[in-house]
C-alpha cells in the first residue's frame, strides 16, 4: 500500500490537494522578513516560481518536510514533528494546514519505523548519494519548518574573524581545522540574531541561497584531496568560486536527468560520489580559468545574477 | 445580518470551511455531558474554571423530567429526593442509548431503566418513554440531550454574560460516527455549534499535556502516559506521548462498559428476577426498580470506602432485601467487566507499540475511578505503583474541552499556557465491504488525524458496470460486526474482464473529524479517471440503518461486489 498524494492529484479534485499552494502560503512571510531583514544580500539564485516548482519535489523528501538532516535520531524527528504541527496543524492554522499536515503525519510515520525508513533511505538514496552522506557532519542540518532560503558561508571569502559564531553561535559554528566558519544549524537562533551577524560579516561571505542550492555549495565548499603528482601537487583544495561551480554542476546533473528521464525505460543509474566529484573538478577547471580575482568575480556575480533573476 | 439562532448540521455537505469560518470569535466553552452527570468549563483567561449552577453545583445529574408540559433537566430544576427521578417521569443514561439501534445489547440492557425503553428487534431506533400523567410520552434522546443541552447553555450564558454559541463536546472513545451525528444534531438542536467532538482520554491528555508543560518549560523529553477513563456508561483508554504542550495519541480503545454494567451486575445479584419486574411496565414496578436502584447505588457507593455494606430496602410489592454485601462480592459478579476494562488496557498498548515500563504516568480518571478494584487492576496491568495525583478525577475531562476549546478558538496566553496542541487518532477502523462479506480497514484504528489512505480495488464480475461502495467502521472481520456509515454507487466502469478495472477508493479525514469518502475508476495504463469522482461525506446513513445493509443484499446480492487488488509493497 504504498500509494500516496501523488496518486491523488491524478484524479482533478477539488483544492484540497494542492501542496505547492500551502507551501508558497507559509514561505511567504519568510520571503518578506529576508528582502527587508537583509537589503545588502541582493543576489539571489533563483526566482520564486522555481522555489513553488520544486516544492512539489521537496513534499517527496520527508527530511526535507520535517527539516531534520538524514542522520537525525528518532528524538530529534519527534521534536521537529512537534513543533511542525504546532504551527501548522489545522488546530492552529485552520484548513489550509490540513494537506500539509498529511504529509507531515506521513513523513513522521515513515521515519519513525525503522524498516519503513531504511526503505525510504533507499529509494532516496540516489539523492544523498550525490552530496550528502560523503560529507556528513559538514552539511547544516534544520531547526523548525523548511524554508525557502538557508545561509551559506563562503569559505574562500572567509577571514575567520569569528563574527557570526559571536552573533548566532547556535547556527554558526567556527572550524578550527580551517579556520573558517561554517553554518552548523540552519535558522539555529531568532532572526534578530542571524541578521546581526550576517550583517557584521566584515568580507560579506555570508550569503542567502535558495535552499535547493544548498546541498550542493555545501559539498562543493568542502575541500577535496587533491591527487599529486610526485612532490607537486597533492593536499586540499575547494573550487575558487564556489556559486559558479555550483551553475555548472546543476547543470550537468540536470542535463544527465533529462537525458535519463528521455530513456524512460533503462535503468536508473546511480551517481557515485565519485562521479559527482569529478564533475564538481570539472566545472572547477573551467571556473578557474574564467576567473582572476576573487572580489571582483564575485562582485560581478552580485549584480549581474544568472538565473535570470525577476525584479519585483 | 443578524446571526442565525442556531446552526443544523446537515446532512449532506457541510463543509470543513464553514464549519471553521464561524468560530474565531468567541471562547468556546467544554462540556462534559457524561452517562451520569454533566459539568461545563471554560477558560476565563487564566485558567479553567468550571461553571456551577445556582445550586452551587459543579456537577449536575444527567436527567430530563417530564412532569408537565415544559420538560426540565437536571441543571435547573431541583429535585425533591433521589426517589423522584424514578417516578417514571425521568429520563436519563441517554448517552448510552443516543444514536444506537434496537438490536444493539447496549440498548437491550438499559430495559431494566426505570422509563420505558421499547426495542422491536429489527434494526430501528428503540421507542423511548416517559410516564407523565399515566400517558407514556414518546421522547429520543436526541431531545432528552439537548433539553439538557438548552439548560447548560443558559446556565453558563448566567455565568459568563455573554451568548454561547461554540462548545467542544467530549465524547466517548467508542462512539461511531453514526453517534457523533446525533450528538451534533442534539447540539444543533439546543442551538450549540460544535467546534469539536474529542474522546473523553484525550481531553484529559490535553489537560495532563498542559500541567507537563507548566511543569518543565523547555526540557524537551517526551513523556508517554496512559489514561483510563470509566464512567458511568462508558471505559475509554487512551496512550498518549506529551512533550512541549502537544500531546501526541498514539492509541485508543472503547467500550460501552460502565458503571451502569457494574450497578445492573449488582442489582440482579440482590435480586435475581430484576429483570422480570419491569415486564408489565405498571407504575408499581417502576418504582420498585427505582428503589433498588437508588439502594444499589448507594452501596456500590459506600463500597469505595468500607468493605461491606448493609442494603436494607423494601422494594413495595412484598419483597424486601436486607443482605449484607462485601465488597468480594461486589467484585465477583462484576468480574467479566474488570476483565473487558484489562483487555481494553492491553489492547491499547499494543496498538500504541508501548511497553509498560515506558509508560511514565498511569492517570485514572471518571466516576469509576473511586473503586478500588478499578484502581488496583489499571495498576497491575500497567505494572505501576501508583497513580497520577495530579488531577481531579470528576473534572479533568471537561477541564480539558476547555483547554481545546480556548486553543481552537484561536487564543492565546501571554505564560504559553495555551500553547497546547492535541493530535487525535481514529479510535475505529474504516474501510469498506470488499471480497465478499468481509469489512476491508483502508483507515485503520489510531491512525494519527488528519489522514488520508487508499487502496486499490476492482470487480469481482466480468463486464460488471456498477459497483456498490459499502463504508463501515469498526473492528470485526464481517460486515456485520461493523458500523454502516453510508453506501453508494459507482457507475460507468467500462465493460472488462474482473480484475481490469481499478477502483481506487481514498477515505479522508480532516482534523474536525470530517470523514469523505472518494472513489473513481481508473483503466489500466490510464492515469485520469473514467468517469468523474465520487465524493461522499460520510456518514449518510439515518435512523434506521439496522435495514440497509440487509436491504441492499437482498436487492444486489453479490452482482456490485468488489475485491481488493494485491499489491505488492
Amino acid at each position: 500500500m504504498s500509494v500516496s498524494a501523488v496518486s491523488i492529484s491524478q484524479f482533478s479534485l477539488p483544492k484540497a490537494f494542492q501542496v505547492e499552494d500551502h507551501f508558497t502560503a507559509i514561505s511567504k512571510p519568510i520571503w518578506r522578513w529576508r528582502r527587508q531583514g537583509c537589503p545588502a544580500s541582493r543576489f539571489r539564485c533563483g526566482k520564486r516560481e522555481a522555489w513553488k516548482m520544486k516544492a512539489t519535489n521537496m513534499g517527496k523528501n520527508y527530511y526535507e518536510l520535517l527539516g531534520v538532516s538524514v542522520d537525525s535520531n528518532a528524538q530529534k524527528i519527534k521534536q521537529a514533528y512537534r513543533n511542525l504541527q504546532k504551527k501548522y496543524h489545522p488546530d492552529v492554522a485552520g484548513q489550509e494546514g490540513h494537506e500539509y499536515t498529511l504529509k507531515l503525519n506521513e513523513a513522521y510515520k515513515v521515519l519513525m519505523r525503522e524498516n519503513l525508513r531504511k526503505e525510504y533511505d533507499a529509494s532516496i538514496g540516489e539523492m544523498r548519494g550525490n552530496y550528502s552522506s560523503s560529507s556528513l557532519g559538514r552539511t547544516s542540518s534544520w531547526n523548525g519548518p523548511l524554508r525557502p532560503q538557508g545561509l551559506f558561508v563562503d569559505e574562500n571569502a572567509c577571514i575567520g574573524c569569528r563574527e557570526c559564531v559571536h552573533h548566532a553561535s547556535s547556527t554558526f559554528i567556527f572550524d578550527e581545522a580551517l579556520g573558517c566558519a561554517r553554518v552548523k544549524l540552519q535558522y539555529g537562533d531568532d532572526e534578530q540574531k542571524i541578521e546581526v551577524s550576517v550583517d557584521s560579516c566584515p568580507v560579506n561571505c555570508i550569503h542567502w541561497v535558495e535552499n535547493e542550492e544548498l546541498p550542493v555549495l555545501e559539498f562543493l565548499i568542502q575541500p577535496q584531496p587533491k591527487e599529486g603528482f610526485g612532490i607537486f601537487g597533492g593536499g586540499w583544495e575547494r573550487p575558487a568560486n564556489v556559486f559558479m561551480a555550483a551553475k555548472s554542476f546543476n547543470k550537468q546533473t540536470h542535463n544527465e536527468n533529462h537525458g535519463r528521464n528521455s530513456r524512460a525505460s533503462t535503468v536508473e543509474e546511480e551517481e557515485t560520489p565519485a562521479q559527482a566529484k569529478a564533475r564538481a573538478d570539472a566545472s572547477r577547471k573551467i571556473n578557474m580559468e574564467a576567473a582572476s580575482g576573487l572580489f571582483s568575480r564575485f562582485w560581478q556575480w552580485q549584480n549581474k545574477p544568472f538565473w535570470g533573476e525577476k525584479e519585483e | 445580518m443578524a446571526e442565525p439562532a442556531y446552526t443544523v448540521a446537515s446532512d449532506s455537505e457541510t463543509t470543513g470551511e464553514e464549519k471553521l469560518s464561524a468560530t474565531f470569535s468567541e471562547t468556546a466553552i467544554g462540556i462534559d455531558i457524561g452517562t451520569s452527570q454533566c459539568s461545563v468549563a471554560v477558560w476565563n483567561g487564566s485558567q479553567v474554571e468550571l461553571l456551577k449552577n445556582t445550586r452551587n453545583q459543579k456537577m449536575m445529574r444527567s436527567y430530563v423530567t417530564f412532569k408537565d408540559e415544559n420538560p426540565s433537566g437536571g441543571v435547573s430544576s431541583q429535585l425533591a429526593n433521589e426517589q423522584d427521578v424514578l417516578s417514571g417521569a425521568a429520563i436519563f443514561n441517554m448517552k448510552r442509548l443516543i444514536g444506537r439501534v434496537d438490536t444493539d445489547p447496549v440498548v437491550h440492557s438499559s430495559k431494566s431503566l426505570p422509563f420505558l425503553v421499547q426495542t422491536l428487534g429489527i434494526g430501528v431506533r428503540p421507542l423511548i418513554a416517559a410516564l407523565v400523567n399515566n400517558v407514556w410520552r414518546s421522547t429520543t434522546p436526541e431531545e432528552v440531550v439537548a433539553i439538557f443541552l438548552v439548560e447548560l447553555k443558559a446556565m453558563a450564558e448566567i455565568r459568563l454574560k455573554r451568548p454561547i454559541k461554540n462548545v467542544v463536546l467530549t465524547i466517548p472513545a467508542s462512539f461511531s460516527r453514526f453517534q457523533l451525528t446525533r450528538i451534533e444534531r442534539a447540539c444543533a438542536m439546543a442551538g450549540l455549534h460544535v467546534l469539536r467532538l474529542m474522546p473523553e482520554p484525550t481531553a484529559v491528555a490535553l489537560l495532563y499535556a498542559q500541567q507537563n508543560a507548566s511543569q518543565n518549560t523547555n526540557t524537551g523529553s517526551e513523556k508517554i502516559a496512559l489514561i483510563f477513563n470509566m464512567g458511568a456508561g462508558y471505559c475509554d483508554v487512551a496512550v498518549t506521548a506529551t512533550a512541549g504542550g502537544v500531546s501526541q495519541i498514539k492509541a485508543l480503545a472503547g467500550s460501552a462498559i460502565g458503571g451502569e454494567d457494574l450497578l445492573q451486575n449488582m442489582m440482579r445479584h440482590l435480586l435475581p428476577d430484576s429483570e422480570s419486574l419491569l415486564t408489565s411496565c405498571g407504575l408499581d414496578d417502576i418504582k420498585s426498580v427505582g428503589l433498588l436502584r437508588v439502594a444499589t447505588q448507594e452501596a456500590i457507593h459506600s463500597l469505595s470506602s468500607q468493605t461491606n455494606v448493609q442494603v436494607d430496602v423494601d422494594l413495595g410489592n412484598g419483597t424486601k432485601i436486607c443482605k449484607v454485601v462485601d465488597r468480594g462480592e461486589f467484585e465477583e459478579v462484576n468480574q467479566d467487566v474488570f476483565d473487558k476494562c484489562a483487555s481494553l488496557i492491553i489492547q491499547c498498548l499494543h496498538d500504541a507499540k508501548v511497553d509498560t515500563e515506558d509508560v511514565s504516568d498511569v492517570i485514572v480518571v471518571g466516576g469509576c475511578s473511586y473503586i478500588p478494584k478499578i484502581k488496583s487492576l489499571v495498576m497491575s496491568t500497567c505494572k505501576k505503583q501508583e497513580l497520577y495525583k495530579g488531577m481531579n478525577p470528576l473534572e479533568a475531562a471537561v477541564s480539558g474541552a476547555a483547554l481545546e476549546g480556548a486553543v481552537a478558538s484561536g487564543l492565546s496566553d501571554p505564560f504559553g499556557s495555551l500553547d497546547l496542541l492535541t493530535i487525535q487518532a481514529t479510535p475505529l477502523a474504516i474501510g469498506i465491504r470488499a471480497d465478499g462479506n468481509n469489512f476491508v480497514p483502508i483507515i485503520p484504528r489510531s491512525t494519527t488525524m488528519p489522514a488520508q489512505k487508499d487502496l486499490i480495488f476492482t470487480t469481482a464480475h466480468d463486464n460488471q458496470a456498477e459497483a456498490l461502495i459499502i463504508v463501515y467502521e469498526g473492528e470485526g472481520k464481517k460486515v456485520e460486526e461493523n458500523h454502516l456509515l453510508g453506501y453508494f454507487k459507482i457507475t460507468g466502469i467500462p465493460l472488462a474482464p474482473k480484475g481490469v478495472p481499478e477502483i481506487r477508493v481514498i477515505l479522508d479525514i480532516d482534523a474536525s473529524s470530517v470523514l469523505r469518502v472518494l472513489a473513481g475508476v481508473l483503466m489500466p495504463g490510464s492515469h485520469q479517471p473514467v468517469n468523474p469522482v465520487m465524493g461522499v461525506r460520510m456518514p449518510t446513513v439515518d435512523d434506521g440503518h439496522g435495514w440497509c445493509a440487509e436491504a441492499l443484499n437482498r436487492v444486489y446480492g453479490s452482482t456490485l461486489d468488489l475485491v481488493t487488488v494485491q499489491r505488492k509493497i
